[in-house]
Formats: C-alpha cells, structure tokens, sequence
C-alpha cells in the first residue's frame, strides 16, 4: 500500500542569503531574470511527474527555502496554482509557506490565503538589530514586528516564529528579551535554533579560517569591527533551558528538541519527518525519501529545469539512496528520540519486523541506571534532560 | 691458510646518535664499490624506514666489503653495526667482542657524549684497536682542536693521530680505510681448531628460518656442519654459509677470521641467541666464548587493542616482530578496563616505543599503551618473592612485608656548567651519588645509583631539558633495593581502572596522585554524566577531580532535506567515539593510559 506522503516545495530564492545558511539558494540581487522563470517551468514539470507518487494526494503542505516570499506576486501565485492543480490535499491539512520579514506584503500574505495556506513560519531570529546584522539578516527587528502585525491582521492564525540562540554577541539577556517579545505576540508555534557554524557559508570561514591574529589585526586598522564571540556550548546550554523552563511556564510543550507549540498546533509536516513517514520534496536541492528510497534533486536550476524539459530525472550525481534496514532503524531511532512521545515501539515492528527492545538491547541496558530512556505505553523516549546532549546516546543506535 | 685471514679486517663504528655514523658507513661502503653509486640507497645499513625517520639503528646489520690498499693487497673488510642506543648495550658489546677494532666517531661540534664513552670502553674491555674519527669537520663550527682534546682527555686515547673526515662529504674515506688496514690487527684464531662462531646478530627469513649473524673465531664451518647451540644445547644442520656482500651472498665455507652468515632452518630466533657460541656438534669446542648473557626486558607495559576484535591480529602481529627481535617479550594479559591484551617486556623505554611504532604502522594496529613499569620484587608474609611487572597484580599490602625495586647505575656526562641542574634532578629522582669526575675542563662525569622506575618515568626528556639537550645517559642494572613503594589506584566513576595503577615511592604519592586526577581531567572530554576522577591509596582518596557533564550536544535541526547527513554525521562521531575506550560508562581516550607519564612532579 502506498501511504500518502506529505509535500515539500523548495524555492530557492533569497532578498539575499544569509551568513550561516548552507541550503541552496540564490540571491535574487545578482540572479538573472529569468533564473525564476525557469525554475518554475521546472517545476511544474516535475510536479507532473510525481505526482504520480501521491495518487491518493498529500496529506501536509511545506513551501520553504530559501525565500518562498521572496517571489513577485504573479510568481508566488503561479507557484501556489501549480501545485493545487497536481496535488489533491484533504480538507484541513496543514499547508504551511516559509517567509522573512523583510518580503512580507498584505499582497502575497492575501494570495497565500486564497490558496489555502493555513500555517506561516517567519524567520525573525532575534529582536534586536545588531545581532541580526551580525548574521546578515536582510531586515530588522521593526520589520519583524510588522510582519506578524500583517500576520495577524491577514488572519493567520496558526503562526511560527524562528529564533535564533548561540549568536555572535549574544548573551543570556539578550536572549531572554528576544523570546520575551516573541512570547508577547502569542505565536502558536515557535522554533528555537541554536546557531550552527556549517561549513562553506561565510560565517563559517569567518568564525574558523581566520585566525585570531589576523582579525585583531584589521580590527587595528580600523577596517571592520573585531568579530563578536560566540556563545560557548555551556552558554547556550543556559539559553535552551532557560527558553524550556520559560516556555512551559508559557503554556508551550516542548514536542521536539528545538519546537514548541501551543496544545493542537505542532507542525504535522514535521512531525512525519520525525515520525519516519514517506515525503516528496520538489524544486531543486529538496530531498525525497519513499519507504527504503531517498533521492535528493540536483543544486542547479539550470540544470534541474533543462533535464525535465528532456524528461530525464532532475537527480543530483549521488543518484538514489537505497537506506538499508539498518539504517532506516537508525534514523526511526534518531529523529523519533527527538520527540517528546518518543518512537512507537509497534509501529516499529510493523515497519522493519523487529522489536526494538531487541535489536537495540544492547544500547538500552548500558543505559539503564542512568534512566537515559522512558518506556511509556507504546512509545520509547528519550529522559527530557538529555534531549540537549542526545548525539551522545543517538549515535550509539547509527 | 694463514694468508688469507692476513687480509681480513674487522671493524665496527661507536658514534652517538646524530654524528654520523650511517652516512660514514655508506661512504665506505660506496668508496670500496661494494654498491655502485647507482645502487645505493641512502643508508643502506638502516634498512627499516622507522630507523631512517628516528636516524638510528636498531638492528645489527654487517657488511663485507673489498678494499684494494696502497700496499697493493686486497683486504676483505668487514663493517659490523652497532645500534647507538642504550638500550642496545648488551646487542653492542657482542658485535664488539666480534671485531678486533673500531672507528671512533665523535661530531666536530658536540663532542663526546655519554653513550660514546660507554661503548669505547666497551670496546676496550673487548681489547680492540680504536681508530678515532673526527667527523663533521665541514660544518664551520666544527672544533677538531677541541674534540681532539676531548679524546685524550675522556677516553685517554691518543688523538694526534686523529683523522679528519667529513663522511657527508666524503673527507678523510680513504685515510680512514688505509689506517684500518695498518692499524686494526688481523683475526688470530686457528681455523683447524674445533668450531667458536659468535652470534652477534639474528634475523628471521621465511624462507631459510632464523638466520645467525657470526663471526668465526676459530675452526671452520659449512653446508652439513651439524652445528651446536653452546647455551642452549640446541643442534641443527647448516643449511648455508655466506657472507654479506652486502646482499647475502652464498659461500663454501666461513673460516676463523670471517664474518658472515650461517642459516640452519632453524624455526624460531630464540635458538640464535646473540652472544651464544656456535660449534660442531661432532668436533665440540671445549668451552664457549666468554660474555654471553640472556636478554633481559627491562621495562613492561600493558598493550591493548583499542578494538577488541583485534586481538587475535595483534598476536599474530607480535609473533611477527618476535621472530626478529628475542628480546621482545609478550603474554596474554587480561585487563578490567582494556580487556584483553599483552603485557610486553623491553630492553627500554626505546625498545619499547620501537615496537609500539613498528605494530601500528607495519601491522595498522590501534593501541592502547599503559604507562611503562619496571619490575619489583615483593617479599609477602608468607616468606614469598613475587616478580611484580603490571602494578595492578601487587597483592594486598596486608601480605606484604616489603617491596624492592631494581638499582641502575646511571653515567651521566654532561657539560660543567649544568652539574647543579643533573644534580637537582637525580635527588628529585631518588639518586644516590656516587662519583664525579672532570673528564675535560668543560665535561664532567656523574655517576649516580638510581631507581629504573624514576629513569622509566621521564628521566630522559627531564633530562635533556634541563641541560638543553647536551647531556647523555648509560646505565646499567647493577640489584634491587628495598624502598617504601606504595601503588595508587585511580577511580574513574567509581570504578577502579586498573590500567592506570602505578607504583611509586611514598614520598612522592600524594603529588603525583594529585597530578594525574589533574591531568586526566584535562584528557578526558566532558560527557554526557559528571565524571568523578579519585587517586586513592588503598581505601584513601588522595585527590579528587571532577569532569564535568557536558551540556550541549545536539542536532540543532533536522528536517527532510537533512537526515542522511545527519545520520552521518552521527556516525563520524561513532567513529570517534570508537577511537576511545569504554570503560564502565566513561568513554576514555588513548592518551589517558599514558598520563602518568606526562605529569610534571
């Protein structure tokens, strides 16, 4: 039987990138015109293919980036158009659109409601200008405020805010009066990232290839400004469970390790990430996985939409990824531990035959006095007081 | 044929490390056409790559070489290596008891070192006829006038007649090729005498067994000799004679006077032990050849798989190197915390790091190494004596009436102006001592009496950093000593790690208990519990440290488009984690085992 899998859309397109991301995307300041275009005609060949792969439809919406606000008007419309022409949604999924506050206008937030969107993520970060600076965000804190204002007022009521800890220059004050603001708009989501260096963005080159020495030295001539320091690990250990503690004080459940939400509003795309359901991800650089076939779609719009018009598959070089049972257990492992509920134990067994109490007995008992795991009902959890250093004990299950 | 061991000459070279000694070697090797240029590696003699990267010898190696001299005769000359480390002592006096002289080799700049001295005397012991070399003369801080000095004033040896060379440039080969010709006696043993071949070297070869390295003394040997161990009793048939040319080269027959080599199909390295006497089973010599001495480890450390599956491969591994190396001794050992392994013993601390190089590399093992111990004697209540080489195995101080640990006698020469500084550091180090001599009006002499466990602890580099590297060390075991010896425990979590018990003088616990908890706070990474690190002495708790938990390890995000490579990442850190030993709930590094080592008392 085939499940229905839930749909994500990738618009790579940014006002302008920022420092520390690494996803694909381009920024619109020095794209060519037609770089959208093409995209977009792209795409819309592969919906018609794949959606062949959602005969019974999809039962969750995500459109994320990049900037999918960032798009004109007509392209944003065309967008949302297209994918309600290839994929059936039932009445109340979850549909969901990605946005900075730096492009939010009555305009598109009134198009993305004619069309269903019923959840919107805005990537504020932080309230405070400086450290948005610090990381390249495009806008300002004012702009944010504006942003959920329109939110609001376009009827969004089912709203995610992003922020970020662990910045340059952070502290936990800082920190604190972020996430006291955000509280103060009532979100009924939000989602808590601590800041990660990856590797090929700038901030990464900034924070790692440069020496101590050299950026002391163009601090001396005056060039630019010493680099703020990051937030050591115990630091932003402090921020996270002050944000834990405040946010349950709040009325928030922490359902998985960075995500919040108000009773009833857990994002229902993400949970069947973590759950281990099926997922079709379109537009170039968005991933799919199909039971035990993963496959991701090549970073290259040109390249992405000339193999569609040729009817070939827009696959990058790495070609499928066929997980193997094993590894499909690791991930159940992995992603469903980063849940409050845990992973189901009879799902499990339906999906890969086996009893995890079994298979993983081994990890288990070398937890077992130091109450690492819960068992409740029919679910295995992680002790909430190690959610912030799971990789330790997750990596014993890959 | 008295004639023809006229022409034989048979040399070998004292240097310290570093003056020079393999590339002199390879000039005389070069200058006799033994090898053409062409065919010359860089330091033929240093053949394992670990010899060539440290630029010294471990293995003994010889080599015949075809001189014509001025006076128009053609003499075989045969150049018998000697390693140049201290450890190797035993290994060296046997390859000069071989020889009837020896090149002296001492740097045109540092002079004569420690373990220079301890050979020459050696080597005069051994009666041969000392040829100095002042090496290194082009470089332009060269002193020879000094050196010279030095000479006669350390060794007592006549230096006026010393020659000149440069071996990296080929200055004074020739001069010193002719005075081994006029200077160095020729062999005198009787060839019709019963057979006396020395061993002063072996080799294990797949396919011809464990070779012996010899020169003969008196009689002859050949193909169909039954040939006799003199120490061991052993007999076997010869199924080779020849000589190293310096490939091995196959011969008829090695007579008194010859230095070659005699391969018997012998199956194991232990029966070709280096100072045994070699003769015929049918015609046996009266007596062996004096100063054949067993092969002593002197210093033991636990070695571990850090996988355990490697197990079986690091047998099989060590039975590699033992087939070539008798004096490297292992037995299975079982460890709480490391599982199983091998206790090893070595001639030193050298020898030891040697090996633990040759079995990661060569044979791509991961180890474990616990810090070196030497081995004590425990007399207990009950009026036994227990050899203790691995401190966790010291039984319950209870049944213990005392400890005795092994006396060296360490020489030390040293420039005069760091006297107070060796001193300093040999009372540090428990020293007794005894002598002091000026050998020059800048050198002195230092003997001290002092503990192996202090020498095996960090002696040397402490050592070479207080004297900025000019001072050098020889010692030897000379007994045992009671001394009040207390073995600390370390707790990690709890639980005892018995692979990091050490035993050490009681005056000197507290500090280096205190120390190691210190240091291994620093080695051991935060993890996911508070990890409390105890030395104790008995059931006493002499210090405490406490790593830490870790507070932030955690995938900030992972959604659709990101698990694969979060689950590889995952498992990069699985890899890393692998790197480490578990040991209860602690996942402990590698270096951790040898912390001890590293403290600064």
């Amino acid at each position: 039987m085939i499940s229905m899998p839930s749909l994500y859309v990738h618009v790579p397109f940014c006002v302008q990138k920022c420092d520390y991301c690494a996803f694909y995307s381009h920024s619109l300041v020095n794209t060519p015109e037609n770089l959208v275009s093409l995209y977009l005609e792209g795409l819309d060949a592969e919906m018609a293919k794949r959606q062949l792969d959602a005969p019974q439809g999809v039962s969750s919406l995500f459109i994320g980036g990049g900037t999918p606000t960032a798009l004109r008007d007509q392209e944003l419309e065309g967008l949302m158009n297209m994918i309600h022409r290839y994929f059936r949604m039932n009445q109340g999924a979850e549909k969901t659109v990605e946005g900075n506050p730096g492009t939010i206008t009555d305009k598109k937030l009134d198009i993305l409601k004619r069309y269903g969107i019923n959840r919107f993520s805005l990537g504020v970060q932080a309230f405070d200008d400086k450290l948005l600076r610090a990381v390249g965000r495009i806008h300002t804190a004012g702009q944010a405020r504006e942003a959920i204002r329109r939110l609001r007022t376009a009827g969004f009521n089912n709203l995610n805010l992003d922020l970020m800890f662990g910045l340059p220059g952070q502290d936990l004050k800082l920190w604190q009066a972020s996430l006291e603001e955000a509280l103060s708009y009532s979100p009924e989501h939000l989602s808590l990232y601590g800041l990660m260096l990856e590797e090929d963005t700038p901030l990464y080159e900034r924070y790692t290839n440069k020496t101590e020495e050299t950026n002391d030295k163009v601090a001396i001539t005056g060039r630019i400004t010493p680099l703020d320091p990051l937030p050591d690990d115990d630091l932003q250990a402090d921020m996270h469970e002050w944000a834990v503690e405040r946010l349950k004080q709040a009325g928030y459940t922490q359902y998985e390790t960075s995500n919040f939400a108000r009773p009833g509003y857990e994002c229902q795309h993400n949970l069947g990430y973590w759950r281990g359901a099926d997922y079709l991800g379109l537009g170039p650089g968005a991933v799919s996985c199909l039971t035990e076939v993963r496959w991701k779609n090549i970073e290259d719009v040109r390249a992405y939409q000339s193999r569609l018009q040729s009817g070939q598959d827009p696959i990058d070089e790495a070609g499928d990824e066929v997980l193997s049972l094993r590894e499909r257990m690791a991930e159940r492992m992995i992603l469903g531990l980063r849940l409050e509920e845990g992973v189901n134990l009879t799902l499990f067994r339906n999906d890969f035959g086996v009893d995890l109490r079994d298979i993983y007995r081994d990890v288990l008992e070398r937890y077992k006095d130091k109450d690492v795991f819960v068992f409740q009902g029919d679910y295995l959890s992680l002790n909430e007081k190690y959610s912030f250093v799971a990789n330790s004990i997750l990596k014993d299950f890959v | 044929m008295a004639q023809a061991s006229q022409n034989i000459r048979n040399f070998s070279i004292i240097a310290h490390i570093d003056h020079g000694k393999s590339t002199l070697a390879d000039r005389l090797i070069e200058f006799t056409g033994a090898l053409s240029k062409r065919e010359m590696e860089e330091q033929v003699l240093d053949s394992m790559d670990l010899e060539r990267e440290r630029g010294i010898t471990i293995k003994l190696q010889a080599v015949q070489l075809s001189y014509k001299a001025k006076d128009g005769e053609v003499y075989e000359l045969n150049l018998i290596d000697t390693p140049g480390h201290v450890d190797f002592t035993y290994e060296v006096s046997r390859s000069l008891a071989a020889c009837e002289g020896a090149l002296l080799v001492v740097d045109a700049v540092q002079g004569i070192e420690a373990q220079t001295l301890a050979n020459v005397y050696l080597a005069l012991e051994n009666d041969l006829e000392i040829i100095s070399v002042i090496n290194k003369i082009d470089l332009p801080s060269a002193e020879p006038e000094r050196v010279k000095q030095e000479i006669e004033d350390v060794i007592g040896l006549d230096a006026t007649e010393a020659i000149l060379a440069s071996a990296k440039t080929g200055i004074g080969i020739e001069e010193i090729l002719e005075r081994i010709v006029t200077t160095v006696p020729a062999p005198t043993g009787d060839d019709q005498a019963p057979l006396k071949a020395l061993i002063f070297d072996s080799k294990f070869d797949a396919y011809k067994g464990a070779i012996s390295y010899v020169r003969i003394m008196e009689g002859r040997v050949a193909k169909g000799t039954t040939m006799k161990m003199m120490a061991t009793g052993k007999v076997f048939e010869v199924t080779e004679v020849g000589v190293f040319a310096p490939a091995m080269r196959i011969v008829e027959e090695l007579k008194a006077g010859q230095v070659g080599f005699i391969a018997a199909s012998i199956k194991n390295v232990k029966d070709t032990q280096v100072g045994d006497t070699i003769t015929d089973a049918d015609n046996s010599a009266a007596k062996a050849l004096p100063g054949y001495r067993k092969a002593t480890p002197m210093v033991f450390c636990g070695l571990y798989p850090v996988d355990a599956s490697d197990y079986n491969r690091m047998r099989d591994s060590l039975e590699k190197l033992h087939l070539n190396d008798a004096s490297l001794v292992f037995e299975p050992e079982t460890s709480v915390a490391l599982g199983f392994g091998f206790r090893c013993g070595f001639l030193g601390l050298l020898h030891m790091e040697i090996i633990q190089e040759r079995l990661e590399r060569e044979y791509d093992l991961n180890l474990i190494t616990t810090a070196p111990s030497v081995i004590y004697k425990v007399n207990t209540l009950k009026g036994n004596v227990i050899n203790i080489d691995n401190p966790s195995n010291l039984p319950p101080i209870e049944s213990i009436t005392s400890i005795e640990e092994p006396i060296v006698k360490a020489t030390i020469l040293v420039p005069a102006e760091y006297v107070g500084a060796i001193m300093e550091l040999n009372q540090e180090k428990r020293g007794t001592y005894l002598t002091m001599d000026y050998v020059s009006k800048s050198r002195v002499k230092l003997i001290y009496e002092l503990p192996l466990s202090e020498i095996v602890f960090d002696y040397f580099d402490q050592l070479k950093s207080r004297t900025k590297g000019y001072a050098s060390l020889d010692y030897e075991l000379t007994g045992y000593k009671e001394t009040d010896l207390v073995k600390i425990d370390v707790l990690l979590n709890g639980e005892m790690v018995d692979a990091l018990s050490f035993i050490i003088h009681r005056a000197k616990s507290y500090n280096r208990g205190r120390k190691l908890v210190e240091k291994l706070r620093g080695i051991i990474p935060r993890q996911m519990f508070e990890i409390p690190i105890q030395s104790v002495i008995g059931n006493k708790v002499i210090a405490r440290e406490t790593v830490s938990a870790m507070r932030k390890d955690v995938l900030s995000k992972c959604y659709g488009g990101d698990i694969s490579r979060k689950r590889k990442l995952l498992e990069k850190q699985k890899v890393g984690k692998k790197r480490m030993k578990q040991v209860g709930n602690v996942e402990v590094p590698q270096d951790a085992f040898m912390a001890v080592l590293k403290i600064d008392d």
